[in-house]
């Protein structure tokens, strides 16, 4: 992969030595060396609690290192927070919603001024167009950024580093927010910045994401470096060696055919709801189906309508079930109650249970928290933590915990492996499996190829607003969902 | 893989361990800065401060303050305001006392028909923010003004003093709102014992069951036994002297505790408030819940006013509005006392009545009794600053 026009990496830009943090008794990072060079676009990638956290928190200036130093181009820095010259762009992409694009843009950035107080609103709007034209995004400088996709408050983000001046980019799992489309188009873009000399440094839980666009790519692991190779796409050995290093276990379950008793729980006949219909679908006992499309298709409508949250706008929704329980697609904002406890948030959707004359037998729901808590592994297994003190994997499973205890027949489960790492991915299918198993009927609501294949029996695709299929899995393939999509 | 795996677990493990202990101490900070403050203050005017009897009196005037601070943790609960409750709790003091004197209700209708008032006012508000979304800030100052300026209406702008006296069960001498009606010292005696039974239940339960943290556990067994301690030794001083307006109060609050700890609906509240979107699609009905809220808000605000006019047997124009502000202390307080930022009805009583103490032995002091309400105020900004810096260090 070595090009003779492309300039010689050979200037480093960041170079780490012996990076050492620790946490009270417990080693995060432990001798970490990196160096990172002009123009290269380099994944990290590992587990979660293999330090990549930590080691971009160190970068950023949230921890300090106990040892070991951060150079810059060769100079000692403590860490990167005052350098114009870097930049971080997190999951949180830090987009203001009320405020417009330029205002946006201009955040953080000295005031260009016309005469006093007042602002050059002119010379302001300039910058931002050029701005905006760095990273291909064209969206008018006046529309407030709640208008935008997600993928375009990504980019929007970048743009605003650029204007500040930063050369050296941290993406810091900022594409496990994004549907498919988005994070393709954002690193797409990323990767024409490097070419004009911008270096990134990329964190991802996806492999493909990896493969698609970095140079190289380092796996952290125990808090040292396990991996750091140039990539080679053609290379499966050097590939099967990240995902052996990535993968916690082979989930064989995967393969294990499940007799669907042909007894339908839910339907939906020529439903419409939103910007879409006619749908037809339906799910039976026993059986998961997959149900895919891009973003923006209208996916997490027919989600919200399978829970009986919308309403269709005509045709039929049939559900023959007990109860059903709903894995909300945006775990922030519609699923995690951050500021109460892991047992209380557990326990939400299935609460009359642990009532007894009128009031809740706090030590039955305690013990059946203890049981869920450690059947789901969730980490740390206190059930008394707030929620939002846990991990975006940990908070997964107890949100998986959460539709688990109603004992629903049906559960829709929407985008369950985003932002988890690959270990509480395999977590999660293993559970979707012994519901299928136990006769639930599930229908995983997903943009992530990954899951339709790991845990699918059936699987559909909603394009332009109906649904084609579902085509049994063992009918589809990579190529074949690309085509479609 | 499997050793990774450990690691990380083990890291996890002990990351919860500091957590549970720092936790431990970050809830019990505020407690002990205000028990220090209490100390100091008692130094400072000894006897004149340290006297039981005067300390039970303050609390016992401002009976109606705490049940508003109840009113205030219920709507705060569902992350909603309710600035109106002042404005309630005046105009069903001037209902309570007036429907009676002026006229002519019975006065158990004259009570029944202020609580009714309490609970339309507490629908009105829900209508106006869970139905046509109005801003709960904006549509309860207006609601407590309709209400304020109701209750001026009523009483013609001035003092309400019932010609003939109100029944005297209700207000006045060896009636229920009477400082002199104690709670009898058997009951007193009922209550220590099942005080102590309950804690040496915790302590017997406590110690059967693991422990992620040994240290933390032996703090709250010690804390628990402490204070155990202290209750039977203030109890003999005590006895005879609580009266049945600071019984009452008691009262209201542990029924509201039940509601929040131990009751579906109160969990609703919570989760409502956390995240009301993640409730919803969690099964929880989060207009109802927030109607609830409203409604029980404004019958708490009622009783506050019910209980001003037993009080004090007469009524004063805007009586309770200056409550308003002590009520949120209160309850903000309770964020941040014995709690990392969970509203709770005994926290809210115990910032009740630190409050109203600490304003009391300044006024003991020599301060100026129009100093209250600066004192008032600060309580509230430094219990709200506190809870954001005690809760916001574990957040990324």
């Amino acid at each position: 992969m070595t090009s003779d026009d492309a300039p010689p990496r050979t200037t480093p830009v960041v170079t780490l030595r012996g990076l050492r943090k620790s946490f009270g008794p417990n080693a995060v990072l432990v001798g970490l060396d990196l160096t990172i060079r002009e123009g290269e676009f380099v994944g990290l990638m590992g587990p979660n609690g293999a330090g990549k956290s930590t080691l971009i928190k160190i970068l950023d200036g949230v921890h300090a290192a106990d040892e070991g130093a951060i150079e810059f181009r060769g100079r000692p820095v403590g860490s990167f927070t005052t350098l114009p010259e870097v930049g971080f762009v997190h999951q949180d992409l830090g987009i203001v919603d009320d405020l417009t694009v330029v205002e946006n843009l201009r955040l953080g950035l000295p005031p260009l001024r016309r005469a006093g107080p007042l602002l050059d609103l002119g010379a302001e709007r300039g910058a931002a167009s050029e701005a905006l034209r760095r990273v291909a995004l064209d969206v008018p400088l006046d529309l407030p950024a709640r208008e935008l996709s997600a993928g375009e408050k990504a980019l929007l983000a970048v743009a605003r580093l650029l204007s500040t001046g930063a050369r050296f980019l941290v993406i810091d799992e900022a594409t496990s927010t994004l549907p498919p489309n988005d994070a393709r188009r954002f690193i797409a873009t990323l990767k024409d910045l490097t070419s004009d000399g911008a270096t990134v440094l990329f964190v991802s839980h996806k492999l493909s994401e990896v493969r698609s666009c970095c140079d190289r790519v380092v796996l952290l692991l125990d808090g040292a470096i396990a991996f750091d190779e140039e990539l080679d796409p053609d290379n499966e050995g050097q590939l099967a060696e990240i995902l052996g290093h990535q993968t916690a276990a082979p989930s064989d379950t995967a393969r294990v055919r499940r007799a669907a008793d042909g007894r339908a729980v839910f339907a939906l006949d020529r439903a419409f709801v939103g910007q879409v219909g006619p749908v037809d679908l339906h799910v039976e006992r026993g059986e998961v189906v997959g149900l895919t499309g891009l973003v923006g298709s209208g996916l997490h409508d027919v989600a919200y309508l399978a829970a009986g949250i919308a309403r269709p706008r005509s045709g039929a929704r049939t559900f023959h079930g007990r109860r059903l329980a709903i894995v909300a697609p945006q775990r922030e904002t519609e699923g995690t109650i951050a500021d109460i406890s892991v047992s209380e948030n557990l326990t939400l959707s299935a609460l009359p249970q642990w009532r007894r004359r009128g009031l809740l037998s706090l030590r039955r729901e305690r013990r059946d928290v203890e049981h869920q808590v450690d059947a789901l592994n969730v980490q740390p297994p206190d059930p008394d933590l707030p929620l939002g003190a846990l991990s975006g994997g940990n908070q997964q499973k107890v949100l998986f915990g959460r539709a688990l205890v109603t004992g629903a027949d049906f559960l829709i489960i929407c985008e369950p492996t985003r932002g988890v790492d690959i270990a509480t991915r395999h977590e999660l299918y293993r559970v979707i499996h012994e519901l299928a198993a136990g006769g639930v009927a599930i229908l995983v609501v997903t943009s992530d190829a990954e899951d339709l294949f790991a845990v699918c029996d059936r699987v559909g695709v909603l394009h332009e607003g109906s649904v084609r299929g579902p085509w049994p899995r063992s009918e589809l393939d990579a190529e074949s969902m690309a085509l479609v999509l | 893989m499997s050793a990774t795996l450990a690691v990380t677990q083990q890291r996890a493990g002990s990351g919860a361990n500091r957590l549970g202990l720092s936790n431990f101490l970050r809830s019990s900070i505020t407690f002990i800065v205000f028990l220090v403050l209490f100390a100091v203050l008692s130094l400072w005017l000894g006897g004149s401060f340290l006297s039981a009897q005067d300390r039970i009196f303050d609390l016992h005037q401002n009976v109606p303050l705490l049940v508003l601070g109840l009113a205030a943790v219920t709507i705060l609960s569902v992350n909603q305001f309710d600035l109106s409750i002042g404005g309630m709790a005046t105009l069903t003091a001037y209902l309570s006392a007036g429907l009676y004197a002026d006229n002519g209700f019975p006065m158990w209708l004259a009570i029944v028909a202020s609580l009714a008032v309490g609970v339309v006012g507490g629908l009105v508000n829900a209508l106006l923010v869970v139905k046509m979304r109005i801003n709960a800030f904006i549509a309860t100052i207006g609601t407590g003004g309709v209400f304020l300026g109701a209750s001026r209406v009523y009483g013609n702008g001035t003092v309400l003093v019932p010609d003939e006296g109100l029944p005297g069960w209700f207000a006045g001498r060896e009636s229920f709102g009477s400082f002199s009606s104690k709670v009898p010292a058997v009951v007193m005696w009922v209550v220590l014992a099942l005080l102590l039974v309950g804690a040496v239940a915790y302590v017997v339960r406590t110690l059967r069951a693991p422990a992620a943290t040994p240290s933390l556990r032996s703090i709250r067994v010690a804390c628990v036994v402490v204070g155990a301690a202290v209750a039977i030794a203030i109890w003999p001083t005590i006895t005879g002297l609580v009266p049945l307006t600071v019984a009452f109060v008691l009262l209201v609050a542990i029924v509201m505790w039940l509601m929040f700890t131990r009751t579906v609906f109160g969990r609703y509240l919570y989760a409502t408030g956390g995240n009301p979107r993640a409730a919803r699609l969690a099964g929880v009905k989060v207009e109802r819940q927030t109607t609830m809220a409203f409604v029980i808000t404004g019958l708490l605000a009622s009783v506050a006013g019910v209980v001003l006019a037993a009080n004090q047997g007469s009524v004063a124009v805007d009586v309770a509005q200056p409550m308003l502000l002590p009520a949120y202390a209160a309850a903000f307080l309770s964020t941040v006392l014995l709690s990392t930022g969970r509203l709770h009805v005994w926290g809210c009583i115990l910032g009740g009545l630190f409050v109203v103490w600490i304003r009391q032995a300044l006024i003991i002091g020599g301060v100026p009794f129009t100093w209250a309400e600066v004192v008032n105020g600060g309580v509230l900004v430094a219990a709200v600053a506190a809870s954001r810096l005690l809760t916001s260090k574990d957040r990324r």
